[in-house]
């Protein structure tokens, strides 16, 4: 599939926004308090600027952004319709919940804000997931992983955000450290699941094959001949088309294990060491968040860039 | 209803004459029209096609066989495309025929991405996704003759490949003739129950050899000559 960057960065920058949202929302519920009264509405407003700035880059994605008011209407069968109504629920109850928390109000609307808030995050999450998972042409997203690995890293990504907050607003960054090593531990075992998932149904019984796809089995064969292979001859097109754009893209193995590296060294080991080690300040903190944000822009980039459509059997490749 | 087309792979030679006729009939028409080109005469000319003709070879030299292989939108009858579009822009008729309302489509590619077979194009010029209409401003105008009913590429076909009708009628001809030769729909490993159907080529009869010669030149040239001909 073709890493369109607005998705990469969409999903990227409003998995953060989301995960900080949800991890900030259950913070306010907890009963003592992680974060200072000045760091959480701060921390609030980070996340509801990531995640308007992921959904501003998604509407870029689109041909054609004005008739994107359209896409509330299905929600019965669309992930991505869900998606937007979810998002379109989010926004004014975290902008109140945002309010009541400016304010320090107490009592049973916070906590009812905050539940709902977090409720609404994690659907989110779950739909942008689930947009990819549900996708039965590409067989390496439909996988448990997907959902998981969406719903972790965005928290990951996160709580590092908020260790930075909790540093330099006030807070427990002591504890917050905690909860991001063991939602980075969680993530990364996600990821290592999900390219493991990947790997292994490359070369599984169940992928599809060319001569599937052209009905090899059903009789497109030579005659007298009972097993035969299938290879493209001519696509029927000298250039580039939508097709060979979208869903023909190719990246080399070095690059493709360049950038696996530098996912797992910026997204996960560097974050994750630094939070093994002692004293924290707030600069600090926000530039690790930053390099695990740059780490999961190449992570991203790669789950579409390694993910093969089944279109590409038609254009040739033996396997999917 | 499930209208569809019926493909002979045996009788398909891969001219492309059903895709530039498509082209041609669906690039004028108000229900998907402009099928927008891209560069048509620089160097790299390229545009929104609805019906491709990709060629395959199967098997390994000499028992080998090239197959000429026509694509279009299958019209599932479990169609993901529709199910995932957010907009209610991608919709299925009760005829069968699923469509892409252009004035509601917000050009996601999510419909393009769900469908295995590389059915659907995303226009750039106008910003939506194209697909076959089955010509469904074609199959329905009563002002047309009645042997003009059918699609653009079923009416272009030189080898009369292609085949237009109901699946759901066991009586209709392109039922007929998908139950006796074998017609398969692709991948139904994946569970989108395509409409369409293709037939595999036909086993060849054996070619005349030595033995068969010997006894026609027994029986005379005569017996080759035409019956127009001979009389």
């Amino acid at each position: 599939m073709k890493p369109a960057l607005s998705i990469v960065f969409f999903t990227v920058a409003s998995g953060a926004g989301l995960g900080l949202l949800a991890l900030l929302a259950l913070a306010d519920l907890c009963p003592v308090p992680l974060l200072s009264p000045a760091a959480l509405p701060r921390g609030i407003a980070v996340a509801l600027l990531l995640i308007a700035a992921g959904l501003a880059s998604s509407v870029l994605h689109l041909a054609k952004p004005s008739n994107a008011w359209r896409a509330f209407v299905r929600v019965r069968t669309s992930w991505l319709s869900r998606e937007a109504v979810l998002a379109a629920l989010l926004f004014p109850l975290a902008f109140v919940y945002l309010v009541a928390v400016s304010f320090d109000s107490a009592g049973m609307a916070r906590v009812l804000l905050a539940i709902l808030v977090c409720a609404l995050a994690w659907g989110l999450l779950f739909c942008t997931a689930m947009i990819y998972a549900s996708l039965k042409p590409i067989r390496q997203w439909r996988t448990g992983w997907t959902p998981a690995a969406y719903l972790l890293l965005g928290h990951w990504s996160g709580a590092l955000l908020a260790v930075a907050l909790a540093s330099g607003y006030g807070g427990e960054p002591m504890a917050w450290a905690w909860v991001a090593a063991a939602l980075g531990a969680a993530a990364l075992v996600a990821k290592l699941g999900y390219w493991r998932h990947g790997a292994a149904d490359r070369g599984g019984k169940s992928a599809l094959t060319i001569e599937q796809a052209i009905g090899v089995p059903q009789g497109v064969r030579p005659p007298g001949v009972s097993v035969a292979q299938a290879r493209l001859f001519d696509a029927g097109h000298t250039q580039r088309t939508f097709l060979t754009d979208e869903f023909v893209f190719r990246i080399a193995r070095q690059h493709a294990q360049a950038l696996r590296g530098a996912a797992l060294a910026l997204g996960f080991a560097i974050p994750l060491l630094w939070l093994a080690t002692g004293p924290r300040h707030w600069a600090a903190a926000l530039s690790v968040a930053v390099l695990a944000l740059v780490g999961l822009l190449a992570e991203r980039w790669l789950f579409f860039a390694d993910a093969r459509h089944t279109v590409r059997l038609y254009h040739g490749d033996a396997r999917t | 209803m499930k209208l569809g087309l019926l493909i002979d792979l045996d009788t398909c030679v891969g001219c492309h004459a059903c895709a530039t006729a498509c082209k041609e009939w669906n690039g004028a028409s108000s229900v998907s029209g402009p099928l927008s080109d891209y560069q048509p005469f620089g160097a790299e000319p390229s545009g929104v096609w609805l019906n491709r003709v990709r060629h395959y070879e199967v098997g390994d030299y000499p028992a080998s066989k090239t197959i000429n292989f026509p694509m279009s939108c299958l019209h599932c009858e479990d169609a993901d495309c529709v199910s995932v579009c957010p907009t209610g822009a991608s919709y299925k008729r009760a005829d069968g025929i699923v469509l892409v309302d252009q004035d509601k489509c917000m050009g996601c590619n999510l419909c393009a991405w769900a469908c295995p077979y590389g059915a659907r194009e995303l226009d750039q010029s106008t910003g939506t996704m194209k697909k076959c209409t089955l010509c469904v401003d074609r199959i329905y105008d009563v002002l047309l003759p009645p042997e003009d009913r059918q699609p653009a590429c079923v009416m272009a076909c030189p080898t009369h490949a292609r085949m237009f009708g109901d699946f759901d009628d066991p009586h209709s001809e392109v039922s007929r003739v998908s139950a006796e030769r074998g017609g398969f729909g692709l991948l139904p490993e994946l569970g989108y129950a395509p409409v369409n159907r293709y037939l595999p080529p036909r086993e060849p009869k054996p070619l005349p050899g030595v033995d068969d010669a010997r006894a026609l030149l027994e029986r005379g040239l005569a017996s080759l000559a035409s019956p127009v001909i001979r009389r």
